[in-house]
């Protein structure tokens, strides 16, 4: 009776400890993503609980890292073997990863979400080539330009839709004693951006031909770099050492008549400006053409884990991100900037039931639509350019403007020296 | 008790000058891919270039620049703090809050203060009339570095300052005094007690200030980025973007050790050049 007891209670206590070894042992994903700001850490940390509490045999922990380091760091962790498991991405990031041979195909998995959720398609093209999906879309931004309604109205004026409409409302502005168009000159990814703003809307959009080489220079590329010195006279004097939050305080200033940027919501509502006043409209077109087009980014997450346990786990949190009653709460981690990058996403509840976003609706749908027509340099193909991430890297477009700008070139002279640039980069 | 020593120089100074001699020969692109060896060729790359000789002529004007407007303010302040009035040794104590506080905090308030949105900067000088309109301090080649240098300068010159103020403290009083009784202006007296007395001083000061000088990057990339137009790439600027935005770590590897033997070279001239000589030996 008593040998028996013991072996039961053996038996019992292996159970135990069997179970709380498994117990033990859930599967770990480290998330590295470049969301700094407390807020938006808080945010993803509330969701990480939820995911890590409804899916006991999964603990996701995220390691925010910055966006000027991670180009680095994450390279070095890959050769390292410390790589994590989920790491956030913008397009041309996702090149450098994919070009040390640290990334496998998404592709089923993408497909499988799209199925489920309906990517746009704008934010799941930059990641789709060379045969395979790279990185999982989460959120997309894309530039618009800013203005105040009233401010306008003061002025006779209405939004710009052609770049002749532009510039006049951009003089008209100026003699009223705003800086008409808040333009950057920075040599910097907000200067690329509005840049290449400019130059998608005249038809410029292709860094390169079908067969890999460059063709920056060209006559369409200089005639947008000369349409952007002359709109860039109307901008502030220190615009050549502008980042995003430069050009945001001189709108919400009252400084500048009009911004290109991704938005200007979150700070003009802190300021206790009127949503009603608040104007956003496509970035305006050359006289040629009909439509408007801008820059679009879709953020992605890239799964980099090689355990098949982990990827499954890492794909079951992306999923579960992308869910519409919890993509809402993601997306608004900073209201207003980040925008869906799925169709359902973009009618969430709980999207567009934050306190911001309910505010600002108005504004929110025309980012969202203005978004559907965004394109991005160097993935613009299906087929995409590795050298794109040390062109990217080195803000060529942007110093390009520079060189015009602040260095008193030619456009077609610095067209060109921006193309030698881009090809020894691209070596 | 020299063994722990070793160590520490070892690995925070042997390891990684050897690892970027070694990288400097290979052609590694992205920090942890590999490479093969490519002997000399980043070398003859870099030192054909335009850029690196560019870069190297800013580091130049970057650090004279730095030099002279830091030796100058920290002269004037020494000799203000050196004297006695209400208050001084709070001065004393206080004067080194620029050297204390953080870069990044240094680069918000002085980017913001000379904003054109909202600065104030702009607002005074059209204020006192000197200028009629805002104007960009980072906008022209020029205005960047002086801009750059005055902001680094405003950061640092406290710290020699002290350095500076306690040289002055070793002069003996009784010096002066029969300078001052022998006639001696208070000019004759800096130019000939003041200024020899403070000469090791100085020359501490000169060799480690153009070494800490030329080695800045935090202020620069966080102000400039190192432009407009490139008007403000010193060499360390270079060195980051080649490698970590230009994607050739090798290439950069091989500026950094050409900078570090330039600054060698420049040690070693100073201390030949500059040392104060030993009186009577």
């Amino acid at each position: 009776m008593l040998r028996r007891s013991l072996l039961t209670a053996g038996a019992l206590a292996l159970a135990l400890l069997a179970s709380g070894l498994a117990q033990a042992d859930p599967v770990q994903i480290r998330l590295w993503h470049m969301e700094q700001p407390p807020q938006r850490v808080a945010r993803v940390q509330q969701l990480i609980d939820e995911f890590n509490k409804a899916n006991p045999d999964i603990v996701v922990k995220q390691e925010p890292q910055n966006w000027g380091e991670v180009y680095a760091k994450a390279p070095a962790a890959i050769a390292a073997g410390n790589a994590p498991d989920i790491l956030f991405a913008i397009p041309d990031f996702t090149t450098v990863i994919k070009g040390l041979g640290a990334l496998e195909s998404v592709k089923d998995f993408t497909d499988k979400l799209d199925k489920q959720h309906h990517f746009i398609p704008a934010t799941l093209r930059p990641y789709a080539y060379d045969g395979g999906v790279w990185a999982v879309p989460l959120y997309n931004m894309a530039i618009s330009m800013w203005y105040r309604k009233s401010v306008f109205a003061k002025a006779g004026l209405t939004p710009p839709q052609t770049w002749s409409d532009w510039k006049k409302d951009a003089e008209t502005l100026t003699k009223a004693g705003l800086y008409g168009a808040g333009l950057p000159a920075n040599k910097h990814l907000y200067t690329d951006q509005t840049v290449y703003a400019v130059l998608v809307n005249d038809d410029a959009a292709e860094l390169f031909n079908d067969d890999g080489s460059l063709r920056f220079n060209n006559p369409k590329t200089v005639e947008a770099y000369s349409f952007y010195k002359d709109i860039y006279k109307f901008s502030a004097p220190d615009a050549t050492n502008w980042t995003w939050g430069e050009a945001e305080a001189c709108f919400d200033s009252g400084k500048c008549g009009t911004v290109l940027q991704f938005t200007v919501i979150s700070t003009y509502n802190a300021q206790g400006g009127d949503p009603a006043d608040l104007g956003v409209v496509a970035v305006p077109h050359a006289d040629g053409l009909k439509d408007s087009n801008t820059i679009s980014y879709s953020n992605a997450a890239m799964i980099l884990a090689k355990d098949p346990a982990k990827r499954q786990a890492a794909e079951k949190f992306i999923s579960f991100i992308l869910e519409p009653a919890n993509y809402g709460r993601f997306l608004n981690m900073e209201p207003g900037l980040f925008l869906p990058a799925t169709e359902d996403g973009a009618k969430a509840e709980s999207f567009w039931s934050d306190p911001l976003a309910v505010k600002y609706k108005a504004q929110i749908e025309t980012m969202i639509a203005n978004s559907q027509h965004g394109m991005l340099f160097g993935f613009t193909k299906d087929k995409v350019m590795s050298s794109i991430g040390a062109i990217s890297a080195q803000n060529i477009i942007a110093e390009t403007l520079q060189r015009i700008v602040a260095g008193g070139a030619a456009p077609a002279d610095a067209v060109a020296a921006g193309q030698k640039e881009m090809e020894a980069a691209a070596k | 008790m020299v063994a722990p020593v070793i160590l520490w120089l070892g690995a925070t100074l042997v390891y990684p000058l050897v690892s970027s001699l070694a990288l400097s020969v290979e052609n590694v692109r992205i920090i942890g891919s590999a490479g093969r060896f490519v002997g000399l060729d980043n070398y003859l790359s870099i030192l054909s270039a335009s850029a690196f000789w560019l870069a190297l002529a800013r580091s130049v004007v970057w650090v004279v620049g730095n030099a002279v407007v830091q030796t100058v303010l920290a002269m004037a302040a020494a000799l203000i703090l050196e004297q006695t009035f209400p208050g001084v040794r709070v001065a004393r104590t206080w004067i080194v809050v620029t050297w204390i506080v953080p870069t990044i905090v240094i680069v918000i308030v002085w980017r913001w203060l000379l904003s054109t949105s909202g600065g104030m900067i702009n607002p005074l000088l059209i204020g006192l009339g000197v200028i009629n309109e805002p104007v960009g301090f980072f906008s022209t080649a020029t205005s960047a570095m002086t801009s750059l240098v005055l902001i680094n300068s405003w950061r640092w010159f406290p710290f020699i300052a002290v350095m500076l103020l306690a040289g002055l403290q070793r002069i003996p009083a009784d010096l002066y005094e029969a300078a001052a009784i022998d006639g001696a202006s208070r000019f004759a007296r800096f130019r000939r007690i003041t200024l020899p007395l403070l000469e090791p001083a100085l020359f501490v000061l000169t060799v480690i200030g153009t070494l800490l000088s030329f080695n800045v990057f935090d202020i620069v990339w966080l102000i400039t980025g190192g432009g407009p137009a490139d008007a403000t790439t010193t060499l360390p600027i270079l060195i980051y973007r080649t490698a970590f935005k230009g994607y050739r770590l090798s290439e950069a590897a091989a500026m950094s050790v050409v900078a570090m033997l330039l600054l060698m070279g420049l040690a070693m001239l100073a201390v030949r050049t500059l040392a104060p000589r030993e009186e009577g030996g």
